[in-house]
């Protein structure tokens, strides 16, 4: 896994944006425990193969759990949630959905073997990698997805970074370092990765930095606002 | 540079989350706006060796502005910005110069290219980069920050040279150096990785969500009860 340590580091960045009113220390916990509770798959891998980046880090859970939220809170005549949480709540669960699907996933999508996207509708996983560029020679260049057209057949085939399934990926992770599947003598070596390259510190920092400023600001007279 | 696209998606996130009451497109622009100046310094290039990522991206400039704004919104009896602009202009004036710092300069440090973050006084291409993490093995190893390195800055982080040895290849200036070289390909990067691309949607969702939201309160308020709009 990307470290959670910059999950957390993008997901208050983006939680800070977002929150507004409801921008508290309880608020900030919740999202911080939805950016932890998905790590939980890698010690799911004990009893089934392939769980981690598998069964927390698919983009179709979010979706139905999105699904589920909406129709509970805006469509039903009386709202089974709305009757046990307060609005605040409901905001903050929206808040930790997003930063779920935007700092979480995302950032284990472009890591290593990738994500199992649309586990449990499909299993495969996928690795987001490429370049979106525009040059003067060949116009707008991206190769996140390669589409290539058969000449000879006329079939495309679409490449969106797609790899093995669970039965044949295992990305190692603290609790589980190596391929179960791998037989060797060597001693274990367990790596609990705080940040492994400048931009993922920078995640951290910005997010740090982002919480600093609000305590800073909050500190600033009221009175004299407009 | 790290893509213009990049450095306006983490202006924008800094934005949201820091203008609080502040927030409205006009401010959200200015802020951005901060996150992208940086990258100017490539036009600069064409005339003055060296400097993309230098002129504008050393400290100097933000930490003059910052030293100034610091003076007259807290030192000064009367601010002249408090007077102008009014509480929402002190703000915004705060977050665009963050903005500046941490979505304009940032990630081209913690990036691939670098910063020279101590033009014109000294003279070198700073770079983040490393890793920083605990090994079972080895213990904690960190590697962003080394001192006593080889080197040509002062600064104890890896350098990529000065601006006579190193050239940083941007749109504007396909080859780095002084002079219009127009016949040459030019290439401007969107997004350079996978990282990019998902703060750059990120940004886009948030800023989506933000104005949503605004506009919907708006509308509340103007047919709402007054009480509620002076509130």
């Amino acid at each position: 896994m990307v470290s959670s340590v910059v999950h957390a580091g993008f997901a208050l960045l983006l939680a800070a944006g977002l929150l507004g009113e409801y921008y508290d220390r309880r608020a900030l916990a919740v999202v911080l425990a939805i950016v932890v509770i998905p790590e939980a798959d890698s010690v799911l891998g004990f009893v089934m193969p392939g769980a981690h980046r598998t069964v927390g880090h698919n983009l179709v859970l979010p979706a139905a759990a999105a699904a589920l939220l909406y129709y509970d809170t805006r469509l039903r005549e009386r709202s089974a949630l709305r009757e046990r949480l307060a609005d605040r709540w409901i905001a903050v669960a929206w808040v930790g959905l997003f930063v779920h699907v935007f700092a979480h996933v995302p950032l284990d999508w472009v890591h290593l073997e990738g994500v199992n996207v649309f586990w449990p509708l499909r299993d495969r996983f996928y690795v987001l990698d490429g370049e979106v560029l525009l040059s003067t020679a060949d116009g707008v260049v991206q190769t996140f997805v390669d589409l290539r057209v058969d000449p000879e057949t006329g079939s495309r085939t679409v490449d969106a970074g797609g790899g093995g399934t669970t039965e044949t990926v295992h990305v190692n992770n603290p609790v589980e370092p190596r391929d179960p599947d791998e037989v060797t003598d060597e001693p274990v070596e367990r790596i609990f990765p705080v940040a492994n390259a400048g931009w993922r510190l920078y995640l951290v920092g910005t997010g740090l930095f982002a919480l600093a400023a609000r305590r800073l600001q909050d500190r600033a007279p009221r009175e004299d606002g407009a | 540079m790290a893509p213009t696209l990049v450095n306006a998606a983490f202006g924008a996130l800094l934005g949201a989350a820091l203008l609080g009451a502040a927030f409205d497109r006009r401010s959200v622009a200015v802020v951005v706006a901060a996150a992208v100046l940086p990258d100017l310094d490539a036009v600069a290039s064409l005339a003055v060796p060296g400097a993309t990522n230098a002129l504008l991206h050393a400290v100097w400039l933000p930490l003059t502005a910052g030293v100034v704004l610091y003076w007259d919104t807290r030192l000064r009896d009367a601010s002249r910005l408090r007077e102008r602009a009014g509480w929402r202009g002190v703000r915004v004036a705060w977050v665009a110069l963050a903005a500046f710092l941490v979505a304009g300069v940032g990630p081209d440090l913690f990036g691939s290219e670098g910063v020279n973050l101590l033009y014109p006084l000294g003279d070198a291409y700073y770079l983040v980069s490393g890793g920083f993490l605990f090994s079972t093995e080895d213990g904690i190893v960190q590697t962003f920050v080394s001192f006593g390195a080889e080197g040509s800055g002062v600064l104890p982080l890896e350098t990529l040279g000065t601006t006579d040895s190193y050239a940083i290849p941007t749109f504007i200036n396909p080859d780095g150096r002084p002079g219009l070289s127009l016949g040459a390909e030019r290439e401007l990067h969107l997004v350079r990785t996978g990282w990019q691309l998902v703060v750059v949607a990120a940004a886009a969702s948030l800023l989506a969500i933000r104005f949503g939201r605004a506009g919907r309160e708006s509308r509340a308020e103007s047919t709402g009860d007054s009480a509620e709009v002076s509130r």
